[in-house]
């Protein structure tokens, strides 16, 4: 709880300026060692390279809705790989009991992760986007926003890598979890069909993913500033703060026995 | 002086199971204390809740003057934490692994950098400074782990079984290193279950059972304690089957016991015990290989509190060192 004592001595200013330190030197660990782990190439690139091809070859797929898609598939694959594996890998080896035992809230380390896993999520989504668009000459009206529903997508996700590696007894269970919740997300976000073509009770369903609103938060950034633009970043960033919220409660669950 | 610990009517229950029940204990500043006990005594469980990583059920705990429950964030920043299993990123070097370490604790830059040289002089390794951890062997992480968790000059260190499974030069230097930090005003909390180590090391142990302190004191006077007892170890030159009832019988002797091709008998009194051997001996005509008096070890101590028998501790220490040895390094 914040009080006002707390605020006037400065004390709440050191607190947050030591969370974020912590959280920041939290991620630069986990950029040593996990990004370059051959299961973050596996389940973070090669799958979504994978499903994508395997569903637009062939097709005839607006860049309005390729460039999107595409972004947005990235950046859920890269950034809830790279800290699932993480998360499961330092419950295996006991690390993530050396980040229990340091002076740092469990709320601390969980940020520390989703800012690596958001990173590499942003830093992929946004080659990607650079390389989509110049192949396809699409237009970009507002880059900015463009590249702001990159940054939120990719903290969300990540925040779900990390509650799903949370809850996860161990590596496989957690990959396969994450799996499982990340592909039919991709046929119901709008990646490949546009969500006003999905059956109702499927559109309904689309609306509870972040994905959904990464999706077209993107489309809408392509076309400019809009209402609609606002509220799917408004979502994304609830969604970022809901899963951070729900991960920190299960590895608390999960780890402090 | 305010102890460095404070633990008061400390309980954990698991479900129906009591692991910790009722604990007391202080420690003072500057002691180096031990709790001893056999597997599932409650040991870890007791510094789990010390270190932040459990909540107690019930009952009170201070470290280094804070509350853990209330304050554990400042807890630990005030205190190391060394775990059975040397849990560092075998994907980093040793020095990285301290960098990352001190800038975790906040310490400045300059500061880290200098005590991570210090540290890892002391423990030798500096010269492997820039080795991954993965191709470093058990004892060599063992040592870096330590050296972790001193870098930001904790007041008290908790070290779980930091020996167990290594070498006997690994654990020679540790021994060293860690009685001199204590020298240097560390307060140590170690479990072991090499009670020899506890004797060298500790100025004051608890042995735990079922979850409940059974006996607390520095080891000479937890030794003392059964000064009442002698205890005689004889070897014949052939089985002797009926050597244990026909000692039994005598009501000066408390307990005998077989530990290999040796016999050991406790009894009130040393003389006596030994004139029974001796007619023993001569009236089934057998020969004395060797014979000696000892006086009661630390292990002894345990044993008596405990409940368990010389066989037991040593299948006891077997399956900890094989378990240990089977974790990553």
């Amino acid at each position: 709880m914040v009080n006002v004592g707390d605020i006037l001595s400065g004390r709440l200013a050191r607190d947050v300026l030591d969370f974020l330190t912590k959280g920041a030197c939290i991620a630069k660990k986990d950029a040593k060692v996990y990004y370059f782990k051959p299961q973050i190439f596996g389940f973070g690139i090669l799958i979504p390279a994978f499903v994508y091809l395997a569903f637009s070859l062939g097709r005839e797929i607006p860049p309005g809705l390729l460039v999107p898609g595409l972004v947005s598939m990235v950046s859920l694959f890269g950034a809830s790989s790279v800290e699932a594996i993480s998360i499961a890998m330092e419950k295996q080896t006991e690390t993530y009991e050396l980040l229990q035992t340091a002076p740092v809230s469990t709320a601390g380390i969980v940020f520390g992760k989703s800012l690596a896993g958001s990173a590499f999520g942003i830093v992929l989504s946004l080659c990607t986007a650079l390389g989509a668009v110049l192949l396809s000459q699409s237009q970009m009206v507002s880059p900015i926003m463009f590249v702001i529903g990159i940054v939120l997508g990719s903290f969300a996700f990540s925040a779900l890598g990390i509650l799903v590696a949370a809850a996860a007894r161990d590596m496989p269970t957690a990959n396969i979890s994450l799996t499982a919740l990340r592909l039919p997300m991709i046929f119901i976000g709008g990646v490949f069909i546009p969500v006003g073509t999905l059956a109702p009770g499927l559109r309904l369903i689309s609306y509870l993913t972040p994905l959904t609103y990464m999706v077209d938060a993107l489309r809408e950034g392509m076309a400019g500033p809009s209402v609609a633009l606002a509220v799917d970043l408004t979502v994304l960033a609830a969604w970022f703060v809901i899963l951070e919220a729900l991960a920190v409660v299960v590895l608390n669950r999960r780890t402090q026995l | 002086m305010e102890n460095a610990i404070e633990v008061t009517n400390l309980t954990k229950h698991y479900g129906s199971i009591t692991a910790v029940d009722g604990v007391t204990f202080r420690v003072a500043r500057g002691e180096f204390y031990g709790l001893l006990g056999p597997n599932g005594a409650g040991k870890t469980t007791t510094i789990r809740m010390l270190t932040g990583l459990t909540k107690p059920s019930s009952g009170t705990a201070k470290v280094a003057g804070r509350d853990c429950i209330r304050e554990t964030l400042s807890v630990k920043q005030r205190i190391g934490v060394v775990s059975e299993v040397s849990n560092l990123y075998n994907e980093m070097s040793a020095w990285d692994n301290l960098m990352f370490i001190g800038e975790l604790y906040g310490v400045d830059r300059s500061d880290r950098v200098e005590r991570a040289k210090q540290l890892l002089e002391a423990f030798q390794l500096y010269q492997r400074r820039n080795d991954h951890l993965a191709r470093y062997s058990k004892g060599m992480k063992r040592r870096v782990r330590i050296a972790a968790a001193l870098l930001h000059r904790p007041e008290v260190l908790f070290l779980d079984e930091p020996t167990s499974g290594l070498d006997v030069q690994s654990s020679r230097l540790i021994r060293s290193l860690v009685r001199e930090f204590n020298r240097e005003g560390v307060t140590v909390f170690l479990t072991t279950h090499y009670i020899e180590e506890a004797d060298q090391l500790c100025d004051r142990v608890a042995i735990v059972k079922d979850g409940k302190i059974v006996a607390e004191g520095s080891p000479e006077k937890l030794k003392s304690s059964l000064r009442d007892e002698a205890i005689v170890e004889v070897a014949f030159d052939r089985d002797t089957p009926n050597f244990e009832s026909h000692l039994r019988a005598d009501p000066s002797v408390k307990e005998v016991s077989r530990q290999g091709e040796k016999y050991q008998v406790r009894a009130i009194d040393c003389g006596i015990a030994i004139q029974e051997i001796v007619r023993f001996v001569m009236s089934n005509r057998l020969q004395i290989l060797s014979i000696n008096t000892k006086q009661p070890s630390l292990e002894d101590v345990f044993l008596k509190h405990t409940g368990l028998d010389a066989v037991q501790v040593e299948k006891m220490e077997l399956l900890r060192t094989s378990r240990a040895g089977g974790q990553r390094g």
